[in-house]
């Protein structure tokens, strides 16, 4: 008896929205495999966060299809958000529960949720346990909720403008994070050259709801015959990554 | 093929530790529980002090007091609570994405308003048993002579006002307007219901729109059950009306984003 093929961990076919006046997301496809940490790069308003948010379900495409898995977010939405999790940008907290008490709240949505002990350690907030999510710093912050989003052993993360805002330090204790992910899928939005170039195995440029190229950090950079990930993105999309300050 | 997942709802587990969330995010904001708390003792109180004929006996065993006061003091306990905590609440989550957040967890962010209602009800209980043991101790407060039905009425006077709510938290597009429309809608309906006096000292056709709105049905319902009289059936319909009204507005218009 020969094994089905496993489908891919996200594939998103021709992905539409538009809204009234402006089409956000113009035929975006996109096929990242198992194990893999895929980046999406793109200046401000690209379409990056309207892309990973109807990959996520939080936003039906106008047109095309998307499936986690095999499944699909927004008719089996039960079941992917159990092996889903996402760290959205900006996203607030309950602010006055202690990190503790938001790592207990959320280990109770799913049914075989990482220890409370282990996901603080494994974003270094052990000795943070007892603050409340109000007066944590914002790289603590980030971090909690990146353990918010591990916290019930998801297959596949998306990880939104990781570590827009923090400090070059707090951005090295985040990547080390991501870094030590090696069993899940990882989809990781970023306007960040550097990030990207360190964390992912393969990136999508995206510029006005396009994918304008795809490949390895390295194939991108030969492709545009650059020598940095932002020479070439600026290279491929006439744009400088920090320019565009839109809404996304 | 697609993957081999059971879909798992959260559990009573989950909706213990929801409720629990809400109430220390209600209990750490002290602030906000001065006004539901704080404001319906203050109106016994001075209100108490104020009429020297409270203690006037208007029904076998029942006080002036307990007749006219305390429906006023227990109906203004839940408007303060559903109508302008509850909204603000929802309407700060909504503005800093936490119900997003949660749309992306197994949980719902259904699960969240919920919570909150059971937070509120609890709020609810606490505020009328401060406002009641006070009345108890220092102005010889009687319990309702149709306790069954004063339940009842407290249970529809409930629903009713947190479908005030859900149209508060539905139309307000951030929370300092949750917390204005809320307030105007608060002190609207209950100057009409007689929280600033007897409504039948307001002119006819105020009475009327008082009598029809669910401060005032919740009061003449309350009052009736203190005196162990049978509770007027319009008041029974203004006060399922308003809830429906507010489930439907919610359902229609409410964004958890």
């Amino acid at each position: 008896m020969t094994e089905k093929p496993q489908p891919p961990a996200i594939e998103a076919r021709h992905l539409v929205k538009r809204y009234k006046h402006k089409t956000a997301v113009d035929g975006i496809s996109l096929r990242v495999a198992r194990g893999e940490t895929f980046g999406i790069l793109g200046t401000n308003g690209a379409g990056k966060t309207t892309t990973v948010e109807m990959i996520a379900g939080l936003r039906k495409p106008t047109e095309g299809s998307v499936r986690i898995l095999g499944l699909d977010p927004f008719t089996e939405r039960a079941k992917v958000r159990q092996i889903l999790g996402v760290q959205l940008q900006g996203a607030y907290l309950h602010g006055s529960l202690t990190a503790r008490e938001l790592v207990d709240l959320y280990r109770g949505f799913y049914p075989d949720p990482l220890d409370a002990d282990e996901a603080l350690t494994m974003v270094e907030l052990t000795d943070k346990a007892r603050t409340k999510f109000d007066d944590l710093s914002g790289g603590q912050m980030q971090r909690l909720s990146i353990a918010l989003a591990l916290i019930g052993r998801p297959q596949v993360v998306i990880l939104d403008e990781l570590t827009t805002g923090l400090d070059p330090r707090a951005r090295r204790r985040v990547w080390a994070t991501i870094e030590s992910l090696s069993e899940q899928t990882v989809i990781l939005i970023s306007h960040a050259m550097d990030e990207v170039e360190r964390l992912c195995d393969r990136v999508a440029l995206i510029d006005a709801g396009r994918v304008l190229a795809h490949g390895t950090p390295g194939q991108l950079r030969e492709q545009a015959g650059a020598v940095t990930l932002e020479d070439a993105f600026v290279a491929l999309t006439g744009k400088d990554i920090q320019g565009d300050e839109e809404e996304d | 093929m697609s993957e081999a997942v059971h879909a798992r709802r959260p559990g009573p587990r989950a909706w213990l530790k929801l409720i629990q969330a809400e109430a220390k995010m209600v209990t750490r904001d002290t602030a906000g529980l001065i006004v539901p708390l704080g404001l319906p003792l203050l109106i016994l109180v001075m209100q108490g002090i104020s009429f020297e004929d409270l203690g006037v006996e208007v029904a076998e065993g029942v006080t002036a007091f307990s007749v006219f006061l305390l429906p006023v003091v227990v109906t203004m306990v839940v408007a303060t609570i559903a109508v302008i905590n509850m909204p603000s609440f929802l309407a700060t989550y909504r503005k800093t994405k936490l119900l997003r957040r949660l749309a992306v967890t197994p949980a719902s962010p259904a699960m969240v308003l919920v919570a909150q209602m059971a937070v509120s009800f609890i709020q609810v209980l606490l505020g009328i048993g401060i406002a009641f043991g006070v009345a108890m101790v220092f102005f010889d407060a009687d319990l309702p002579r149709s306790p069954l039905v004063a339940a009842a009425v407290l249970l529809a006077c409930c629903a009713a006002m947190y479908g005030v709510g859900m149209i508060v938290a539905s139309i307000s597009p951030t929370p300092n307007s949750s917390v204005a429309i809320g307030l105007i809608a608060f002190f609207g309906i209950a100057a009409l219901g007689g929280m600033f006096g007897p409504a039948e000292n307001l002119p006819e056709p105020l009475q009327t729109i008082g009598s029809w709105l669910p401060f005032g049905a919740s009061v003449d319902a309350l009052q009736h059950a203190w005196a162990g009289e049978p509770v007027d059936p319009k008041n029974w319909l203004v006060l399922g009306a308003t809830a429906a009204l507010g489930a439907g507005v919610a359902a229609a218009l409410f964004r958890w984003e």
